[in-house]
């Protein structure tokens, strides 16, 4: 379960592309949050709010424009030694979206998940090697005589079966799942769902699920952040987030989603945002505040004075 | 009710390198004037194969009808010619499609796009078709339909795509529409959208809509009907509250326990297992046995047959037949046939 100690802070981060062009692209604009060791942090919002990149940052797939992730005590954009980067590409691990264009289809499976194990020398011998691509395989519900076959030879579910053993190889402590069921079949989800929490409690992994399906991540996570055009509007436990939504945006987000349940969705009420509602002034300090222990929301001084006497 | 379409005894196979694939085996279906019935399923279940089937989009080259009808107020689609084909498809029976980046052509001007089927179905002249496209596109919700009009597919986003073609699809006011995932490639406040104005429409223009999609969700939301496919067969249809608080295939068991729910609080999902049949070479008996933990000895050797629950309300399932024993379906699904029941006094 979560405990309190920081495995990761990640502080006014921003990503931009297309510095200082006319389509500059602010995707990540100053965000700032904690992951807790063992915890799993569900990361929602539309496509563009800019989720992915944050994951993919974090990662280092892209260098920050600004700001700083700490990961261990350790800033993960800081200047690195080739071997300190490995260290810590070993501690950091991603499962992708897309369980057909994130496997190289040219390399047999084994070659696959064991290229994570090759390049940081965790097997002396080839024996070694097998024996552990096996053992990941059995871990993800899969059997050795997958290891020989390519990628084509098996179906969505077990491809991100796959790519989860793929990013268990190196042992990480973090693993950033960037939307790994959103291109399963929904029987498929549950089963790739269950897998991942197994594995949680099991090595005590710490998860970053980025996804869309709110329904699945309130399930999954133990706090959801909600993005909206590259910042976080709010953060808060699973639980709180969903009955207590403050943010205006939040709440036009749960009133989208259709839930499996004729009943409620006959009743909906959905609710539009509009970023005008907040009437921000040019001296406005907005920022993200806490609301309640654990609960955190973007808004200026004003709206947060109004927030904190609406929350009884 | 009037039946306007009706699909009997549908069996397709495809012919591939491998053999035959039977991905259709024996669908049968109405659509009733004014209604949505949804089809949902897995991929590979067969759901847009039947909707291709009906609009006749099936490539001729390797795929087969190998028997069974589709009537469409009388006439049997399958057995119309291709000319005769193209006075139906696109103003009797039109169709959205799931990925709005690829179903509409990137180098004609969105315009030209919604005229094409005007002019080709309604003989309308050009400056008439004109101003009932710009008509049409006001009424799904697009502002400046005027300079619009004159735009292309890459100057709009997806949702307003998405607008776009629902707005061809519906140039000719069409008595069934086939809606096979449209909101699938698009986010849930821009989904929301989509699915209030397709609802909105049907109103307005009283199309029957067949609606495909995986996401129960969403089903919940649009449909009057429920049609669940599996293994090229529907093993449940019935009313959306009936499939959903009282079903009665333990596939559908699954898929509705599968789906967590916002106050699901079970350490572990429930998830079916195994993956779904391979068509090379259909299973002998129901094609869910396999996968399923209440199956039968006869599950396994002969396809139930479609018992009558109620009178909107069948399933294939041999749990249903006077002699099977009494099972208990998983604790998700005993908690909705609770609900079932306090609805049912309810009304």
């Amino acid at each position: 379960m979560a405990s309190n100690e920081k495995l990761l802070e990640i502080k006014n981060l921003k990503q931009y592309f297309n510095i200082g062009k006319p389509n500059e692209v602010k995707a990540v604009d100053g965000i700032s949050f904690d992951i807790f060791k063992g915890e799993t942090l569900g990361l929602v919002g539309e496509s563009g709010c800019g989720k992915s990149t944050t994951g993919r940052t974090i990662i280092r797939l892209y260098d920050a424009t600004d700001g700083e992730v700490i990961f261990n005590g350790v800033d993960v954009h800081g200047k690195k030694k080739k071997q300190e980067l490995k260290e810590f590409n070993r501690k950091m691990q991603m499962i992708f979206q897309d369980p057909q264009a994130s496997l190289n289809p040219r390399m047999k499976v084994s070659d696959i998940i064991a290229e994570g194990i090759d390049i940081h020398g965790l097997a002396k011998t080839k024996e070694e090697r097998m024996n552990r691509v096996v053992e990941l395989l059995e871990t993800v519900g899969l059997n050795k005589e997958h290891a020989n076959r390519y990628p084509h030879e098996f179906s969505g579910g077990q491809r991100q079966r796959i790519g989860i053993a793929r990013a268990l190889a190196v042992e990480p402590e973090f693993i950033i799942a960037d939307e790994p069921i959103s291109a399963l079949d929904v029987s498929i989800q549950a089963q790739v769902v269950n897998l991942m929490k197994k594995l949680q409690k099991e090595k005590g992994l710490t998860y970053l699920f980025i996804a869309h399906d709110l329904s699945m991540v309130k399930y999954i996570s133990d706090r959801i952040g909600v993005m909206y055009f590259g910042k976080l509007v709010e953060l808060a436990p699973a639980d709180e987030l969903y009955n207590n939504p403050i943010h205006p945006y939040t709440q036009s987000l749960l009133s989208a989603i259709p839930l499996p349940d004729p009943n409620y969705e006959r009743n909906r009420k959905r609710k539009s945002y509009n970023p005008k509602v907040h009437n921000y002034s040019e001296g406005d300090n907005v920022q993200f505040r806490e609301i309640k222990p654990g609960h955190f929301v973007q808004c200026s001084e004003k709206e947060y004075e109004q927030y904190k006497a609406q929350y009884k | 009710m009037t039946k306007i379409l009706e699909v009997n005894d549908l069996h397709i196979s495809f012919h591939t390198f491998s053999g035959e694939v039977q991905a259709i085996r024996g669908v049968n279906f109405d659509l009733n004037k004014g209604e949505t019935l949804a089809i949902v399923g897995e991929s590979g279940s067969g759901k847009s194969v039947t909707s291709k089937a009906i609009m006749r989009l099936l490539p001729e080259s390797n795929s087969d009808i190998k028997n069974g009808e589709i009537l469409f107020e009388g006439k049997d689609l399958t057995k119309l010619s291709d000319k005769n084909m193209q006075k139906v498809r696109g103003k009797d029976i039109s169709m959205i499609f799931q990925d709005p980046m690829t179903s509409l052509n990137p180098t004609m001007t969105v315009g030209k796009q919604i005229i094409e089927p005007i002019v080709k179905h309604q003989k309308l002249s050009k400056a008439a078709a004109k101003k009932r496209a710009i008509e049409i596109l006001e009424l799904v919700g697009i502002a400046n339909p005027e300079e619009r009009f004159k735009q292309y597919p890459h100057q709009f986003s997806g949702g307003m795509r998405q607008r776009v073609v629902i707005a061809i699809a519906l140039a000719c006011n069409p008595k069934v529409l086939i809606a096979d995932e449209p909101t699938t490639a698009l986010d849930v406040t821009i989904q929301a959208q989509i699915l209030e104005l397709m609802k909105d429409l049907q109103k307005k223009i009283d199309t029957s809509i067949i609606f495909i999609t995986h996401d129960l969700g969403v089903v919940a939301n649009v449909a009057d009907r429920v049609a669940v496919m599996y293994g090229g067969k529907i093993v449940e249809i019935g009313t959306v509250d009936e499939v959903f608080y009282n079903p009665q295939h333990p596939y559908t068991w699954g898929l509705i326990s599968s789906m967590p729910t916002l106050d699901t609080e079970d350490e572990e999902l429930y998830a079916i297992p195994g993956t779904p049949p391979n068509l090379l070479h259909p299973p002998k008996g129901d094609a869910f046995a396999p996968r399923n933990e209440y199956a039968m000895k006869i599950d396994l050797e002969e396809q139930p047959p479609m018992f009558k629950v109620s009178d909107t309300h069948y399933a294939a399932t041999w749990l249903l037949h006077p002699d099977a024993p009494k099972v208990e379906p998983p604790p998700a699904v005993q908690r909705r046939q609770r609900q079932f029941l306090d609805i049912k006094e309810g009304k």
